[in-house]
């Protein structure tokens, strides 16, 4: 045990220190993800993070002209490790653009940090609606992202469950996410006009959801919103509260995570926030793709997507600029035309007033159909 | 009504998974008043054993049986590795170094599951059911057959604890060590054999925890360390050396949990906590105490 | 002197960093380091010099740091008042908690601890409303002095700054009289109370003491990058606190900066080798509590050659004894009314009535069980009697603890030795000597140097040489004879100039000339007029030396009087050698 734990120290320390000196003609970007603890949390960084190798991996099989390294950092889920990662990626690696993380707690620790010392940053899978918003009248904004966003995926399940439901209930987690979901959610319901018939929260590291269930139940809630990270739990007490209303809700869950434990017959029919349409042959080849170049591993078709989507993006700037120049790369970000994008996407994602991939009109509403997330119709 | 039994049975089978665990830091605590930090991870282990064994197409009895030995082998590798080399060290080392040798397994056996079966959550197929949904109708409350099944193992396997403790020859060789190792010694129990053996019991407790567990919930590798702030929360409950507080006060706790959930969802976590604080300020040797040694 | 020039050393090194470091990310790091510090020192002094187990101080940062931030963010307070105030925050919350887990011990206070940390926690998380939960308080201002590009270094002086003066105040716990009595605490509370500490008010003390630097830790956090979330303070900040507090070295005032630098560069090695990084952590915390157990400090204690302190000359007997001037004593008259104790309705005393005279040497013989124990405990005060009164010199003591009884003069030795054995001989010696300044004046000339208790060293040290084992002074109390422990603790005793001494069998299980050589030192502390109540089964000794002999049997008194009388006494024979019958 010791051998392997000094071997590894010693790569490491090598690494810690190896920084500064390479070849000029490499572009650095800096990526930034969750990758260890809570199981949400790996489950979205790891997923975007393939998306993101694998557009890489396309742009060194391309004939593009510049050489761009990816320097990948683990955040841990923890703010205070996001920034300090941030700070070594800005002081000691010298990148030239930012990609990254799950939390949007996180992601907002370390934008200002960015913003400042006038780095490009493409967050993402971060969700929260106002990463970009917070920095759009900076001139200029540093700040873009690649992901879906939280207001638009609950206007568009809130239309269709307004329509849909008399009744709707809301399960959410305790934390900060959950918190801004369900404010989000209460809100968007008065401006329709209706309200939640119950609202449960449950914390983070919750193991049962039997209580918020029989609570739901009693309500006699037919849909039942679920923004908790842990996408699977809500689908426990089903059977033995002999209670099935309908699921929708993060785009989390359309995790093939989530159908492995759930099951694929009790999440038929489940809704949710999408940015991917796997009706699409596009999207199919890509799926694809994914499933060879990583088998079981990969797991989340819509992140592994955004997550390529935002590596092509990056890169294809950085090609166009040719040299570690930040500003630059912010500069060719914000005009890049010509993305053959996997997610909903459009060619050309950015404009000086807009820095968000997904606009409302390209986020709408996925379901699982026989073992597969579809367009809702 | 139906809803106070609902939330009662499935508080009553968290509980009895809280016991088995807790009973673990129980048994280690008396004999070497000291206790394994990743008894949790332990129970996360046997868990993943487990349903690699089911998915593998071993058989229910033969993977139980595979899974508690292994679990007996990492109990013992654990005495040997995390606990042992602290009393040659005797001195030199620090009074709480246990807690850091014993996180350091768990830290160590946490990133080897992840390495294996990745960071995920997982889903271990039922063992005493065809299928993860099966339900028994009681009085109009759903019980999981799992959840017979684990109230029923629990408290045959908190039994046979007693049974050991309270009746067998080195039920009275573990006391002995508990009350003077020295003296124990001289009256020719095997001392270090005994600690091993609580060890190795303790983990075999986190073992069939976790056999029993992963139908219930989701697994993943990181779920250890609530389980084991929980067994502890337990054992502060009903003192860490009172084989019959633990019991009463591993129920309590899980039943508490679900009607704290059922009450108040937003603070459902706060409220078990806020109990042991307050349990704690009143009566700081757990709700049924301990007997304090006098000073001379 | 060494030592402040190292303070001088520290100062230089810190003021030069920013210059010499490749890039800023290293005075990021530092900031980190600085600050994290603070926070394990607090641990440190908790864990390693109180023996207090804390899984809570997570919480106490978070308090600090939210503390401040809202003062200063939201109300907007000038930082030189915000951070104080976080300060205090987790201050009086460190005081509320230590009171409420004040009678827990060991793995319960653990626990409660850690029912506070996740408390605050959650409050943290959910209580959006003020703390902004995971997504953030914004707008915290930042500790740059206005300054923009230097403002990272100006952050590091700042915390570097505090971080030495956290040290500073660390190294004189360790070395002066408060270290040695939180030691003595750690080890045994009963000896501490008997010595005239006030436990629980220690207990609070350094604990309120460690949750304020975790709180300045928070505070300064709060102020680094201008962003905190709930996120940040989880149960992983706690455990990463404690394991840099002992893989530093637990118990060390240095350990703590080593903590703290192998903490960082742990997570720092790890963030891109995140697959494999808890199987990192794990390892090395394995290794370094099993290879270098002392911790980090340790090692570096061994690669750096300590000079060994050299043992003074043995001196005459006869030279030693005059060395020592030992004061006269007043002695107390002790009082016994009516007094009786019984455990869960069995009798230990039974309406006792016992007065001893000032200046005499009084003993109080048994058969095993007679309650002989009990009484001590019982006028030591470490057990309240259920009944009747104790008075000193005829003021009521009943209801008085054992640090106040011992305040008053009673000072006693314990059958079952209680010496402490992290500290030396002299020092557990210096545990009953009565200091002679107060706490700054004894700061200044301890950081002035050499001259630090040297009064009260010299007492101890005369006191030593009085009962011939000076040449002791620097073992500790484990490497000693049977003999000399019970001198070492007879030497404490006498350290504390008692008007009444307490003496719970001073000569059980020594030979006969030790035995002698304790008679000696006892008669010679009666001639000096200190009230001697004396509990021992050894007859010669009792009764070459007693003015007055009390006879216990099961909880009753059963005879009282000269030596004479009592080796009469029908009654003390049948007690000691069984019925009339039995004995003829």
């Amino acid at each position: 045990m010791s051998r392997i734990s000094k071997t590894a120290a010693a790569v490491g320390l090598s690494a810690l220190f190896a920084g500064g000196a390479l070849a000029q003609e490499t572009v650095k970007v800096g990526v930034v993800q969750g990758l260890s603890g809570p199981p949400a949390i790996v489950d979205f960084g790891e997923s975007y993070l393939q998306g993101l190798r694998l557009a890489h991996k396309d742009y060194e099989a391309s004939d593009a002209k510049t050489k761009i390294e990816l320097i990948v950092y683990d955040d841990e889920a923890n703010p205070q490790r996001a920034v300090s990662v941030v700070q070594r990626l800005i002081q000691n690696d010298e990148v030239a653009a930012v990609i990254g993380t799950v939390s949007s707690g996180n992601v907002l620790a370390f934008a200002p940090i960015l913003q400042r010392a006038e780095i490009p940053l493409i967050a993402g899978p971060s969700i929260a609606t106002n990463i970009t918003a917070q920095f759009i009248d900076e001139d200029p904004s540093y700040i873009f992202r690649c992901s879906m966003v939280e207001k638009f995926q609950i206007d568009a399940m809130l239309d269709w469950a307004a329509e849909t439901f008399d009744k709707v209930g809301l399960v959410h987690s305790t934390t900060g996410y959950g918190n801004v979901a369900a404010e989000e959610i209460q809100k968007g319901m008065a401006a329709r006009d209706k309200e939640l018939v119950a609202v449960e929260a449950a914390a983070p590291g919750v193991n049962d959801l039997t209580p918020q269930m029989i609570r739901m139940r009693d309500a006699g809630a037919e849909l039942v919103l679920n923004f908790h990270e842990s996408f699977e739990l809500i689908y426990r007490p089903m059977a033995r509260l002999d209670y099935r209303p309908t699921i929708a809700g993060n785009w989390g869950l359309s995790s093939m995570k989530v159908q492995e434990i759930v099951g694929a017959d009790a999440i038929e029919g489940t809704v949710m926030g999408q940015a991917l349409d796997l009706g699409e042959e596009k999207a199919q080849e890509f799926d694809a793709r994914m499933r060879e170049e990583y088998g079981s591993a990969y797991r989340w078709p819509v992140l592994a997507a955004l997550g390529y989507d935002a590596g092509q993006i990056m890169f294809k700037a950085v090609n166009e600029v040719g040299t570690a120049d930040p500003k630059a790369i912010r500069d060719a970000l914000e005009n890049i035309d010509g993305i053959d994008a996997v997610s909903a996407t459009p060619a050309q994602p950015f404009s000086e007033t807009d820095h968000e991939c997904l606009n409302p009109e390209h986020v709408f509403l996925g379901v699982w159909k026989d073992g597969a997330v579809v367009r809702l119709q | 009504m139906t809803n106070f039994l609902q939330l009662l049975v499935s508080g009553v089978a968290m509980g009895a998974i809280y016991t088995l665990t807790a009973k673990g830091l129980f048994i280690a605590h008396l004999a070497t008043h000291r206790l394994n930090f990743g008894q949790g991870d332990f129970m996360m282990v046997a868990a993943f054993l487990v349903m690699a064994l089911l998915i593998a197409g071993v058989h229910a009895l033969l993977a139980v049986i595979l899974v508690v030995l292994a679990l007996c082998v990492m109990g013992y590798l654990l005495e040997r590795i995390a606990i042992r080399p602290l009393d040659a060290l005797a001195e030199r080392s620090t009074p709480y170094a246990w807690v850091l040798t014993t996180a350091g397994i768990a830290l160590i056996l946490q990133n080897l599951v992840e390495l294996v079966w990745g960071g995920s959550a997982q889903y271990a197929p039922p063992l005493f059911s065809q299928s993860r949904d099966s339900v028994v109708i009681v009085m109009g409350v759903g019980i999981f057959v799992e959840e017979i099944a684990i109230i029923v193992v629990a408290f045959l396997v908190v039994g046979a604890l007693y049974w050991f403790l309270f009746a067998s020859r080195w039920g009275k060789a573990v006391y002995a060590v508990a009350f003077n190792p020295e003296a124990a010694n001289l009256l020719g129990v095997d001392v270090r054999g005994v600690i091993v053996l609580v060890f190795v019991i303790a983990s075999v407790l986190a073992g069939v925890a976790g056999v029993l567990i992963g139908p219930l919930v989701s697994l993943h590798p990181h779920i250890g360390l609530v389980f084991t702030i929980k067994a502890l929360a337990v054992a502060s409950l009903g003192g860490f050396s009172n084989p019959v507080g633990i019991l009463i006060g591993g129920l309590l706790f899980g039943v508490a949990e679900a009607f704290s959930n059922y009450w108040d969802s937003a603070f459902g976590d706060l409220y078990p906590l806020l109990f042991v604080l307050a349990s704690l300020a009143i009566k700081p040797s757990g709700l049924f105490g301990e007997r304090h040694a006098d000073v001379r | 002197m060494y030592r402040n020039l190292g303070y001088l050393l520290a100062i230089a090194i810190a003021a030069a960093f920013p210059f010499l470091v490749p890039n800023n990310f290293f005075v990021h790091l530092a900031q980190i380091f600085a600050y994290t510090t603070i926070a394990v020192i607090g641990l440190n002094l908790l864990l390693g010099l109180s023996g207090q187990m804390s899984l809570g101080h997570g919480g106490f940062y978070a308090l600090g740091a939210y503390g401040s931030a809202l003062l200063a963010g939201s109300l907007g307070w000038p930082l030189l008042f915000s951070i104080p105030a976080g300060v205090g925050v987790a201050l009086v919350a460190g005081i509320l908690v230590g009171l409420l887990c004040l009678r827990t011990r060991g793995l319960y206070l653990a626990m409660a601890t850690l029912a506070f940390g996740f408390i605050v926690e959650i409050a943290a998380q959910r209580w959006t409303s003020l703390t902004g939960g995971t997504m953030g308080l914004f707008g915290v201002p930042q500790l740059d002095f206005g300054n923009f590009r230097m403002g990272p270094v100006y952050f590091f002086w700042f915390a570097a700054a505090m971080l030495l003066l956290v040290q500073i105040g660390s190294d004189y716990l360790f070395a002066s009289r408060y270290g040695r009595r939180l030691q003595a605490i750690k080890e045994s509370e009963p000896f501490a109370r008997t010595i005239g500490l006030n436990v629980p008010i220690w207990r609070t003390a350094i604990f309120a003491l460690s949750a304020a630097l975790a709180g300045l830790a928070g505070a300064l956090f709060a102020h680094q990058s201008g962003f905190i979330s709930s996120e940040a303070f989880s149960i992983r900040l706690t455990i990463g606190l404690l394991i840099a507090t002992v893989i530093g070295g637990l118990g060390r005032s240095y350990g703590p900066i080593f903590g703290a630098a192998i903490l960082i560069g742990i997570a720092e090695t790890t963030a891109a080798l995140h697959e494999i990084g808890l199987l990192l952590y794990g390892g090395i915390l394995l290794t370094v509590i099993l290879v270098f157990p002392e911790g980090a400090i340790g090692l570096a204690g061994k690669l750096i050659p300590r000079k060994t302190a050299k043992a003074p000359p043995r001196r005459d007997a006869e030279e030693a004894r005059s060395a020592l001037v030992l004061p006269q004593a007043k002695g107390a008259a002790l009082d016994i009314v009516g007094v009786s104790k019984s455990y869960s309705g069995v009798v230990a005393l039974s309406d006792l009535n016992m007065s001893i005279r000032p200046g005499t040497v009084h003993a109080l013989i048994g058969p095993n069980g007679a309650g002989k124990s009990t009484f001590i405990n019982v006028v030591a005060g470490l057990y309240q009697g259920d009944k009747g009164t104790i008075s000193i010199d005829g003021k009521d003591v009943t209801g008085t603890s054992a640090h106040a009884r011992a305040r008053l003069g009673l000072a006693r030795t314990f059958q079952n030795l209680q010496l402490i054995q992290g500290v030396s001989v002299l020092d557990n010696v210096m545990l009953g000597v009565r200091p002679e300044r107060g706490a700054p004046g004894d700061f200044l000339a301890w950081l002035a140097g050499g001259g630090h208790e040297r009064g009260e060293r010299r007492r101890a040290e005369a006191i030593l040489e009085f009962l011939n084992i000076s040449h002791l002074r620097d073992l500790r109390p484990k490497d000693l004879s049977y003999g000399h422990r019970k001198l070492v603790e007879l030497a404490r005793a006498i350290a504390q100039q008692p008007s009444i001494m307490l003496l719970d069998e001073p000569v059980a299980g020594l030979n006969a000339q030790e035995a002698a050589s304790i008679a000696r030192v006892v008669s010679d502390l009666r001639d000096r007029g200190t009230t001697i109540l004396l509990v021992e089964h050894n007859m010669d000794f009792v009764m070459g030396l007693s003015d007055r002999i009390t006879v216990l049997d099961f909880g009753h008194r059963i005879a009282e009087g000269t030596p004479e009388e009592i080796q009469k006494n029908p009654d003390v024979i049948r007690a000691y050698l069984g019925t009339d019958e039995a004995a003829a």
